[in-house]
């Protein structure tokens, strides 16, 4: 087998929270060296808000989202850590950053600094609204940029009805990082050179989701959405009860053939030229008392064999599964998806999002104890003598849910 | 042409609707040249499906395949004819990307498979975006954005728990398929700038969704903890509802939480007993039951600055109408109007991210088969004549 594609690269992560450190995992997961730069008395907010126990070492959400990363413990403002991180960038090809706009600056350490020890670096911040414009100071996290961003308005049970979140825009964002970090790095295998990106969460998410909607209101001064589950063009399409406690069946009819379909499945082909339904229009007014008819017959049905039935014929359906039924679907362990820790100790991970041909990303460790890698980084990679390794103190330990 | 990412990038690109589209929409906005390959007469069927401008319907009036497709060159071929495909090699052989998204075995029975293409191009990439993988017992099952949404978790953790689970509005799992397919290709693409050899990537809308939880399924995974949906773990970290609309109240920073005390007035909200984040979730419901009212007495809009000048993370929710007069967007220029011969000129988002060196470019969607004549008078070389000729027989 080959390398993976990431590999021979290093990668500075030093950020918290989801969506940059999303970025970063994704690139670690293929094969970069991922360097996490923590800070201790403010450990980032997965890593929970208790030090007992050193628990922050051990929430699934940080071994997943910080896993196959080193991670090394400095503290910007300490001129001896400063030049820790300065040697760090130098032997590096990313930095990846989510401070407020400014920070960075302010301690030395933006890329007009960096770029004179590293003339071929690729920064990449990702701040909640940009480096300009007058929000460039405000902060977010995936909520806010949610709601601002136009975003969140777009899902509802209903028109007017209130604004649901959706999973999950860390992710649409984290994402966009990675996008923006593999294009950087494309034209730097080109032409040597690097550059800086100035990522807005806000206008990446923005992007990545509702661009044809925010197109649509500036063309027909009008919006599709929200319709709760229901497709603006298809119907029927929704969430029907199935049988058992909080059990769902997702189905959507697309065409006439599939109503005719849909109708003999469910033993009503006398649906098919009722007036009330014999059109997709006439399906689209009748919605509601459709939707009542559809659910009393997956109601006597297991979500999983109405998915089948339905599937059987062609017509899209699925069931709505919860995590017990994703880590246990067949599916997915056929595509032999999910995968332990390479470090034999058996604790079970979600897969790749993408399968390469030439080589397939592992978990190699989960997301690292805080400053597991202090050693290796000072040591080996920068050279330093075993001296200036200084173990974690518990007492300078904070979490970022500590009052003040 | 060199300070463009992704110039000298040639790009076949087979795909309709949102997730591979969105993907070489981002490959185009950098610099790739996109070859869209469409099917003579109707192409794409993100142009028969609308919403359309002003409601004409027409190739030409789509609004999502207008945002989708932007910068991109679009050459008609029926694939599906023996010349056509013969034509479609010929164009592989001389690109470094191909993306498609069939159904999972079309490309074999169209003699198309990666094994066939990489025998006369080994420097090719190939990438296919499936609903559900190319292998796997739900290999052929059938699927619009709710049921993706469905069977990739995150919609049981959407909307109210004393309710359905709720779909998301926008197209999330295919948008985020279309990412990760960027990602992915250009990942190869790196890759074979050392090695010289191309592969084939395998891209599972199912699992491509998976990501969006995360954190909740890494919990089942190693605690067997299930999830349902419903209030987020923190509090307060949520929408309330206020005099106008909706706000985003989120403690955090935790250490600026207390400065909230100037906004809402209400100082049982700021007692020790509820100092921490951790004390706030023991008595969640007495906690947000204090809370709604100090919100409900405010301005959307009014919350959001007030919190922001106090370094928290509050925010609102907007409409699409006050998205688009959006100071930040107006100051930053995130809106740019591209002009189109059919709809006219109007305003579409422009770059995802702005990068210092290589900047991200807007450019219109194509006609269908508007790029007949350039592309194809050089590969594989035709004549005007015969192009006509081709035309007429339906092959391009």
């Amino acid at each position: 087998m080959d390398n993976l594609p990431m590999q021979g690269l290093r990668i500075i992560d030093f950020s918290h929270s989801w969506a940059a450190p999303h970025c970063a995992r994704i690139l670690a997961d293929f094969g970069a060296e991922v360097i996490k730069v923590e800070y201790v008395r403010r450990l980032c907010l997965l890593r929970g808000a208790k030090k007992e126990k050193t628990i922050y070492n051990s929430h699934p959400g940080w071994l997943q989202v910080n896993r196959n990363k080193c991670s090394i413990t400095l503290d910007l403002k300490n001129e001896r850590d400063k030049d820790i991180f300065r040697d760090i960038v130098k032997i590096s090809d990313v930095l990846i950053e989510n401070s407020r706009t400014g920070v960075m600056d302010k301690l030395g350490l933006g890329f007009q600094d960096l770029t004179k020890i590293n003339n071929n670096l690729i920064m990449l911040s990702m701040t909640a609204f940009g480096n300009t414009g007058p929000y460039s100071s405000y902060a977010g996290y995936g909520a806010v940029m949610e709601a601002i961003g136009g975003i969140q308005s777009l899902t509802a049970y209903e028109r007017g009805g209130k604004p649901a979140r959706i999973r999950e825009l860390d992710i649409t964002n984290g994402l966009a990082g990675a996008c923006a970090v593999m294009t950087a790095l494309l034209y730097r295998q080109r032409t040597g050179e690097g550059q800086y990106i100035d990522m807005s969460q806000l206008e990446a998410g923005t992007h990545g989701l509702i661009g044809e909607h925010l197109l649509e209101y500036v063309m027909n001064d009008s919006q599709t959405l929200p319709l709760g589950n229901r497709h603006w063009k298809f119907a029927p399409q929704g969430c029907y009860r199935c049988k058992g406690e909080d059990k769902w069946i997702t189905l959507t009819v697309r065409s006439e053939a599939e109503w005719s379909k849909f109708c003999e499945v469910l033993g009503h082909p006398e649906w098919i030229s009722d007036p009330l339904f014999a059109t997709r229009v006439a399906r689209m007014e009748n919605h509601d008392l459709l939707d009542r008819m559809i659910e009393e017959w997956t109601i006597l049905h297991i979500h999983h064999d109405v998915m089948q039935i339905l599937q059987s014929c062609g017509i899209p359906s699925g069931e709505v599964i919860d995590v017990d039924e994703i880590r246990n679907s067949v599916h997915l362990r056929e595509r032999a998806y999910f995968t332990a820790e390479k470090s034999g100790s058996g604790l079970l991970f979600m897969g790749m999002p993408f399968k390469f041909t030439r080589a397939e990303g592992k978990v190699h460790w989960r997301g690292p104890e805080l400053g597991q890698h202090n050693e290796y980084v000072l040591c080996q990679l920068l050279g330093r003598s075993q001296d200036e390794v200084t173990p974690v103190k518990d007492d300078d330990i904070g979490t970022a849910f500590d009052p003040e | 042409m060199t300070n463009k990412a992704l110039s000298a990038l040639r790009i076949i690109d087979l795909t309709q609707y949102i997730a591979g589209p969105y993907c070489t929409k981002l490959m185009a906005g950098f610099g790739a040249e996109v070859i869209k390959i469409e099917q003579p007469e109707t192409g794409d069927g993100m142009r028969r499906l609308g919403p359309f401008y002003k409601n004409h319907e027409g190739l030409e009036t789509s609004i999502p395949f207008l945002w989708l497709n932007t910068g991109k060159k679009s050459i008609t071929l029926n694939i599906k004819t023996v010349k056509g495909t013969e034509i479609l090699k010929q164009l592989i052989k001389n690109a470094d990307v191909l993306i498609e998204n069939f159904s999972p075995g079309v490309m074999h029975s169209l003699g198309l498979s990666y094994e066939t293409l990489r025998d006369f191009n080994p420097r090719l990439i190939m990438t296919s975006i499936s609903n559900f993988g190319q292998t796997g017992p739900y290999r052929d099952y059938k699927a619009e954005e709710i049921e993706l949404q469905s069977l990739s978790g995150g919609m049981y953790m959407t909307g109210d728990p004393e309710k359905e689970p709720l779909s998301s509005g926008p197209a999330l799992c295919q948008y985020t398929a279309g990412k990760h397919a960027y990602i992915a290709t250009l990942m190869a693409l790196l890759q074979r700038g050392k090695s010289g050899n191309g592969q084939f990537i395998d891209i599972s809308i199912q699992e491509s969704g998976l990501e969006h939880i995360e954190i909740t399924l890494s919990y089942n995974l190693q605690k067997g903890k299930n999830a349902k949906r419903g209030e987020h773990l923190f509090v307060p970290w949520d929408t309330y509802e206020c005099q106008d609309g909706y706000a985003t109240i989120i403690a955090m920073p935790s250490r600026h939480w207390h400065r909230a005390a100037e906004i809402f007035g209400d100082a049982r909200l700021f007692d020790k007993k509820y100092l921490h984040v951790l004390d706030r979730m023991k008595h969640r419901s007495e906690y947000e039951a204090l809370l709604r009212p100090c919100v409900k007495a405010h301005k959307k809009k009014d919350l959001f600055h007030a919190g922001q000048t106090r370094k928290l993370a509050f925010g609102c929710v907007t409409g699409l109408d006050e998205v688009i007069e959006s100071p930040q967007h107006k100051a930053r220029e995130f809106f740019v109007e591209i002009d189109h011969p059919s709809v006219g000129k109007h305003k579409y988002c422009d770059a995802p991210f702005k990068m210092s060196r290589t900047p991200w470019q807007s450019d219109r969607a194509p006609l269908i088969g508007e790029h007949n004549q350039e592309i194809y008078t050089e590969i594989p070389g035709y004549s005007l004549q015969e192009i006509q000729q081709l035309s007429e027989q339906g092959v391009l």
